[in-house]
């Protein structure tokens, strides 16, 4: 993914500035460490957002908390900073109060699948038509660096001080089992191959689970950093079938070498389209 | 006495005896007829099996407040269940049995060996009765209930109606075997002569501009909601909360609301905090422990000032506790729950016209001050059936918040105001973008630990609630009984309102001076009204149903000036009777002291 040609800076901020895109990033400067993998997610929104024209005031940015969760603040859209693990629920309720508005949550694996990991299930069976973006790092960042349920066995941390034990969850296998109706891949370390996901993500009527691998270049110094992810990560089979469930949850068991981009994506009503429905059946207006 | 009718009916069965079934059509055609009704059904907590079930109704010409402490005339539809409740029964009250029970039964099984000096048997051989009326002995309810409607010469009609109102979707043969039981027990009832003294006078002519229905609290509170145009509501099951969802999501989609059943509390209040924050009136019921897994949310809800509504009704606690009996021990959850300096408003109703005027202002109060509110009732008054005068059902205020007056890049959505009510933009409009986030921030809503900072916004977040006390359309104390200075005061909350009334119009009738006011908004505290109230009594009593006095340290903490506690922790409601003698002895006390010096 590095460029072949040499690219100038005052080039890029021209391109970047014509775009458009920055008008979706507020003025707060990211509290990340720099190098860190959300930066170039916090550009594949902007991007996405941007390329597929929606206004930013009819887009809402919801997170938990942990580091993945600052995010709403370095977006000029709409943004709901809430609690640990409850971003998905909040996010729910937006959109069943206002279905024109597209509705981002953002969270980190700690935030997701721990202490989130009940509300996961739902959001997907009940094909809530919002995006959730998950940030994985497989280690708690904003807390200073102890174990995730993501975390690798073996995965030397500070609550885990004689090394992990416990097995890391398997976040794409649950959501393809959960139901999600669009479940994707992809790696920070690809910023390009992360902004077309995002788009393709927002694009999909329905619940769409966009897991991001990303390095936590503070407190992983060991197992997941770029040099790794880099070795280890490929693109999904070219002959993927992305309509095929059991061809997906095939390729998300392979976790030795995580294959990049589109699982599985599939068509079915969404919770607001089944509300609908109910209002129908309930006579309403009559 | 004060009342020209005024007569408590207990029905008593076993699940599936259809116990509470009759009891319904007989509330139903009394308040038909023009009484005022009360009535308080007790279930088992489980769906199956033999559990004992009461349906117990208050009927009355004029207005009543509560259930009586004891009953005027007792059914016995099983006698296993029925025998413990026959002390309950007033001297020259009835007792209603089989005389032909199903099989044999022991001597001390039937009760009619227990019955007490004083009481009024009637002996009905209702299985024969059934059987003769119907060719089956499964209408033995409806045979009690002619033979009630007989003995006291209640209009026949009245309850034909209700019969054929409750079996409106059944097969024309349900209704008809009901009505011929109910008539065969009418001829036996109107052919017995009347031993008792239990009288049930024709209802006063009056009639109210407003149409009478019955209706439990927690259908006031589906009412409140739909009048004051709810659009989502988020919920979880939990006894006894679980009649407004029910009810809900048969009327929302209707309505152009949504509805959704959630995974858990936490999702229930997460989801309704994010349909408020989008602009939507939003609500969400639980009991008490689904109040403690939504604490943590209602105080991003304060921090991010958020409106939403949660009702809550409370049952016996701590844990999972008496999930079918009555107690207000969440006072304390509901008013203080959670950590952090987080005041939210709490409002309790007193009566079943209260829940449906509260839930509505609910919702104008929460958007005013764009706050959590609760609504906090118990089980005793979600499930208890009141006639009610419905109101005007466009009483309540359409959506309304304090706008921006400077969109664009200037908006503060947090902005320090003289009433510390900040203009609100909701997603959706293009000059009003911000983050609302749980962390401490400044009036653009970025996060900051600044120590200015936070001390100004955990002001604004406190002060701006002070307005609330002065919201219009709603009575947040109300005093009742004797004006200026009085002997006894009775200061209290939510359900036990009604026998502190109760008691007190009984009390007032023995010529002790006393009063009697309810506190219906608990967060934040009406100290004003109350301590007036408080400097006119010479006693000050708090009766209410938990064990550590909870509204009383309230009390006491807002006013910091004594009282004395009547705690009663049973899972049933006060006893008026205990009350009287509460209101007796303090007055004596106060005599005794008044006379030495």
């Amino acid at each position: 993914m590095i460029p072949q040609q040499p690219v100038y800076l005052e080039d890029k901020v021209d391109e970047i500035r014509q775009s458009g895109r920055l008008d979706y990033r507020s003025q707060a400067l990211p509290t990340w460490c720099p190098g860190c993998g959300y930066y170039s997610v916090t550009e594949g929104l902007a991007n996405a957002l941007n390329d597929l024209q929606i206004e930013k005031e009819n887009t809402v940015v919801v997170s938990g908390i942990g580091c993945a969760s600052r995010f709403p603040f370095f977006m000029d859209t709409y943004g709901f900073h809430t609690l640990h693990g409850r971003a998905l629920p909040v996010a729910t309720g937006i959109k069943v109060a206002n279905e024109k508005l597209t509705v981002v949550a953002i969270g980190g694996d700690g935030d997701g699948f721990a202490i989130g990991g009940g509300h996961i299930p739902h959001a997907a069976r009940r094909n809530v038509d919002i995006t959730y973006i998950l940030f994985d790092n497989g280690i708690y960042g904003l807390t200073k660096g102890q174990v995730s349920p993501t975390s690798a066995i073996g995965f030397k941390t500070s609550t885990s001080p004689f090394e992990n034990r416990d097995a890391p969850l398997n976040p794409l296998l649950m959501l393809l089992s959960y139901g999600a109706s669009w479940v994707g891949q992809t790696y920070a370390g690809w910023p390009h191959h992360l902004a077309g996901l995002v788009q393709q993500a927002l694009e999909h009527p329905g619940f769409s689970y966009l897991h991001v691998l990303s390095p936590c270049v503070t407190f992983d110094k060991t197992d997941r950093t770029y040099q790794n992810l880099d070795l280890t990560v490929r693109e999904l089979d070219s002959d993927h079938d992305s309509s095929d469930l059991a061809l997906a949850m095939q390729a998300a068991s392979d976790t030795r070498s995580p294959a990049l981009g589109l699982y599985y994506t599939s068509q079915r009503e969404t919770l607001g389209q089944a509300l609908d429905q109910v209002a129908l059946r309930a006579g309403a207006g009559g | 006495m004060a009342y020209d009718t005024d007569i408590q009916i207990s029905i008593c069965g076993s699940a599936g005896d259809g116990t509470i079934a009759v009891g319904d059509i007989f509330k139903r055609a009394m308040a038909h007829i023009g009484y005022r009704v009360i009535a308080f059904d007790q279930y088992p907590a489980e769906i199956r099996g033999f559990g004992k079930c009461i349906a117990r109704t208050r009927v009355a010409t004029s207005r009543v407040y509560s259930m009586k402490g004891y009953s005027d005339v007792l059914v016995s539809l099983n006698d296993l269940h029925a025998i413990p409740h026959v002390g309950e029964v007033r001297n020259y009250g009835a007792l209603i049995y089989d005389s032909a029970p199903m099989s044999a039964v022991a001597e001390g099984a039937h009760i009619s060996g227990h019955l007490k000096p004083g009481h009024i048997p009637y002996a009905l051989p209702m299985r024969e009765v059934s059987e003769l009326a119907t060719g089956a002995n499964r209408s033995r309810n409806f045979v009690a209930l002619g033979f009630v409607a007989g003995l006291y010469q209640l209009p026949q009609d009245a309850f034909h109606h209700a019969i054929a109102a409750k079996f409106e979707s059944k097969a024309a043969a349900v209704t008809k075997s009901a009505l011929a039981a109910f008539d065969s027990g009418f001829e036996a009832g109107a052919a017995s002569y009347q031993f008792d003294d239990v009288r049930i006078d024709a209802p006063r002519g009056r009639k109210s501009t407003h149409e009478a229905r019955m209706m439990t609290g927690n259908g006031a509170i589906v009412q409140g909601c739909l009048d004051a145009g709810i659009e989502t509501f988020f919920g979880y099951p939990i006894t006894p909360a679980t009649g407004i969802m029910e009810h809900l999501a048969v009327e929302m989609p209707r309505h152009g609301g949504r509805l959704v059943q959630t995974e858990d509390e936490i999702a229930a209040i997460s989801a309704a905090i994010g349909a408020g924050y989008a602009g939507s009136r939003a609500a969400t019921a639980t009991s008490g422990p689904g109040l403690s897994l939504m604490t943590e949310m209602m105080g991003l809800g304060v921090m991010a000032e958020v409106p939403v509504v949660i009702f809550v009704s409370q049952r016996g606690g701590p844990s999972t506790g008496l999930p079918t009996k009555t107690e207000q021990s969440d006072l304390n959850l509901a008013v203080w729950g959670g950590h952090g300096d987080a005041r939210r408003i709490v409002l309790a109703p007193t009566n079943v016209e209260g829940c449906r005027r509260c839930a509505g202002r609910a919702f104008e109060i929460a958007e005013q001050f764009q706050v959590p509110v609760i609504v906090l009732v118990d089980l005793y008054l979600s499930n208890r059936y009141e006639t009610v005068f419905l109101q005007d059902e466009n009483e309540f205020l359409p959506k309304n918040w304090k706008p921006a007056t400077t969109p664009g890049a200037g908006y503060r959505r947090y902005e320090l105001t003289t009433d510390g009510v900040s203009p609100r933009c909701i997603p959706g409009e293009a000059g009003g973008i911000h983050t609302a986030t749980g962390l401490e921030h400044d009036e653009y809503g970025n996060p900051s630990d600044n120590s200015g900072t936070h001390s100004l916004m955990t002001q604004k977040r406190h002060e701006k609630l002070q307005a609330a006390i002065k919201h219009p359309g709603i009575n947040f104390t109300k005093r009742f009984g004797d004006s200026g200075k009085v002997e006894v005061g009775l200061l209290t909350w939510g359900s036990s309102f009604g026998e502190a009334l109760e008691a007190m119009l009984l009390a007032q009738q023995e010529g002790i001076r006393c009063a009697a006011m309810k506190v219906v908004m608990l967060s934040p505290f009406p100290v004003r009204s109350v301590l007036r109230f408080y400097k006119d009594c010479q006693q000050i009593l708090v009766p209410e149903l938990n064990y550590t006095g909870q509204f009383a340290k309230l009390l006491t903490s807002e006013i910091a000036l004594p009282v004395t506690r009547i705690s009663h922790a049973t899972g049933a409601p006060l006893d008026v009777a205990n009350l009287v003698e509460a209101i007796r002895r303090a007055a004596r006390k106060h005599r005794r002291r008044h006379n030495a010096a």
